[in-house]
């Protein structure tokens, strides 16, 4: 970089020089100096740096330790892209009417992509565990407590409640549905309630164990929980069509969301449709991933520069401001918070249940809607403490449970807030 | 259409209201769902039973056809073993296929350049 800048100095230098010698010498350095406005070098500060560092820094996670690669990889790509630093007006950047990313980013600003995301969750997940117990559902119910605890802590820290609303679906852990209720709520903040949510999510097995660790005790970790009965087709059939009508008449704001994440079950279930599941399943959800990935991760643009329609100064709404820094501080708060909601209450539900039909709390870490790295940490968890118990079949029904829960909890925020 | 709270000028009294109304909610919701759930495989049984008592026959409880997922796993990993196993059959003799050739002179070694005589 340090080399172009002198380059561009010597060719300024030569412009001067070339005046003099004659106007077609002139016009060569003048084509070179406007070459070097319309490179990136010419504009870059160190916010941009910073973000393609950010940017690289999850491409590395998930290369290196396989952290949620499907998704840190195109948001670590995007991030890059959209901190390339570029001259606007020529329909290049996200924020640019008519441009390629933007017409990829109208996706993400309607919500059309999370509803489609929920249909391949729904088209590929088998809710049997669910089914077979279904009280383990509390355990998704109370793990929500991260979503309205980050609610009162956006509040506190001075957002303003739409922003709040937002920024407290975090906690459900839940990036499809924390992109959903922001884009409904306050579309300027997507950019940093995706990243903080797909981060975090990505780190569920930093962060869950310490938590694990402190509040369930070793005698509890081995804890041996009756095997799940056998579900039969029709109750399997049943399910999404219940829970569709159930859920939506209660909570109709999450329809989008928890109407496309039961059809997709009903494409898996009904077994004559499997052309239509093996799709969602794959192929769209793919595709998906990779637009919604990539977009999400392109619109963290480090500076913009945009008029405030107040005062008329140009203020920066870029990603790079005390805000987006608040918002990660909550939702690694919300995480721990939902974690930790999740694991109390499996230890209340024990109070109340007899010998031999308890449950391993370990499960209620599984609440929050990571599926289904949360319900994998917590069988590695169990795994660690009694080589012989497994626990992942019983931590996948709060762990669905929770995805249905972060559906209604974005659900009522909307309804409220709206 | 009415709001709960006036989000221009609201009050922490509300913020509380939305987190206690919003928490209820979903468990609500999710206890509802518990409870259906719990009755589906009832209603669905019962249905069973009935059917099968019609017919003749007595039905003992749930468990006459009650299949255990510890059951279903290990007649699961047997069908997996049986079926891994099945391409190991082999002869076990290894045979080099001969293919005939028709001749050509164009790569004969009689009319290679190093063919010297002695």
């Amino acid at each position: 970089m340090g080399l172009l800048y002198v380059l561009s100095s010597f060719f300024g230098q030569a412009e001067l020089y070339a005046q003099t010698a004659g106007e077609s010498s002139g016009s060569l350095g003048r084509a070179l100096d406007i070459f070097w406005n319309y490179t990136a070098f010419s504009s870059v500060n160190y916010k941009y740096l910073l973000m393609i560092c950010v940017g690289l820094f999850f491409i590395y996670l998930a290369i290196r330790y396989n952290y949620e690669p499907l998704l840190l990889v195109p948001i670590g790509t995007g991030i890059i892209i959209g901190n390339i630093p570029i001259m606007e007006g020529f329909q290049i950047g996200i924020y640019e009417d008519g441009s390629v990313l933007n017409y990829l980013y109208f996706g993400v600003l309607k919500g059309i992509y999370p509803p489609l995301i929920f249909l391949g969750i729904g088209a590929m997940t088998d809710f049997s565990s669910l089914i077979s117990n279904p009280r383990l559902m509390l355990l998704g119910a109370a793990a929500q407590i991260g979503v309205f605890g980050t609610f009162i802590g956006a509040m506190a820290l001075g957002f303003e409640i739409h922003e709040a609303g937002a920024i407290s679906i975090i906690g459900g852990a839940d990036g499809p549905t924390a992109i959903f209720a922001s884009s409904k709520l306050a579309p300027h903040l997507i950019g940093s309630i995706a990243i903080a949510a797909y981060s975090y999510m990505a780190l569920v097995p930093v962060i869950q164990p310490p938590i694990m660790n402190l509040l369930v005790s070793k005698k509890e970790r081995l804890i041996k929980m009756k095997p799940p009965r056998a579900v039969s087709k029709l109750e399997k059939i049943l399910f999404p069509l219940i829970g569709l009508i159930l859920t939506l008449f209660i909570s109709p704001s999450a329809l989008p969301l928890l109407g496309m994440l039961f059809f997709g079950n009903l494409l898996k279930e009904s077994g004559v449709t499997n052309r239509l599941a093996e799709t969602a399943r794959t192929s769209l959800i793919d595709i998906i991933t990779i637009v919604l990935g990539l977009t999400v991760g392109a619109s963290t643009q480090a500076v913009r520069l945009l008029e405030d329609p107040v005062t008329g100064e140009m203020v920066n709404k870029g990603f790079l401001t005390s805000g987006s820094i608040k918002i990660f501080v909550l939702g690694a708060v919300s995480f721990a918070v939902a974690t930790a909601g999740g694991l109390l209450f499996a230890k209340i539900m024990n109070l109340f249940l007899k010998e031999g039909n308890k449950v391993n709390p370990l499960i209620g870490a599984a609440g929050v809607s990571a599926v289904p790295d949360s319900a994998r940490v917590v069988q590695h968890e169990g795994l660690k403490a009694d080589p012989s118990n497994h626990l992942l079949m019983h931590a996948m029904a709060p762990n669905v449970s929770g995805v249905i829960g972060s559906a209604v909890a974005a659900g009522i925020m909307m309804s409220f807030l709206m | 259409m009415t709001f709960l709270i006036n989000v221009e000028n609201w009050e922490w009294s509300d913020i509380f209201t939305i987190t206690l109304v919003g928490y209820s909610v979903v468990f609500l919701v999710l206890v509802l769902l518990i409870y259906v759930y719990k009755l589906m495989p009832v209603v669905l049984n019962y249905k069973k039973r009935k059917s099968v008592e019609l017919g003749g026959a007595k039905m003992k409880g749930t468990e006459a056809h009650y299949v255990a997922g510890e059951v279903n796993a290990a007649i699961a990993m047997s069908l997996i073993l049986y079926f891994n196993e099945q391409h190991d059959d082999e002869s076990n003799v290894i045979t080099i296929k001969r293919v005939a050739r028709t001749y050509s002179p164009w790569s004969s070694k009689i009319y290679s350049v190093n063919n010297v005589l002695r």
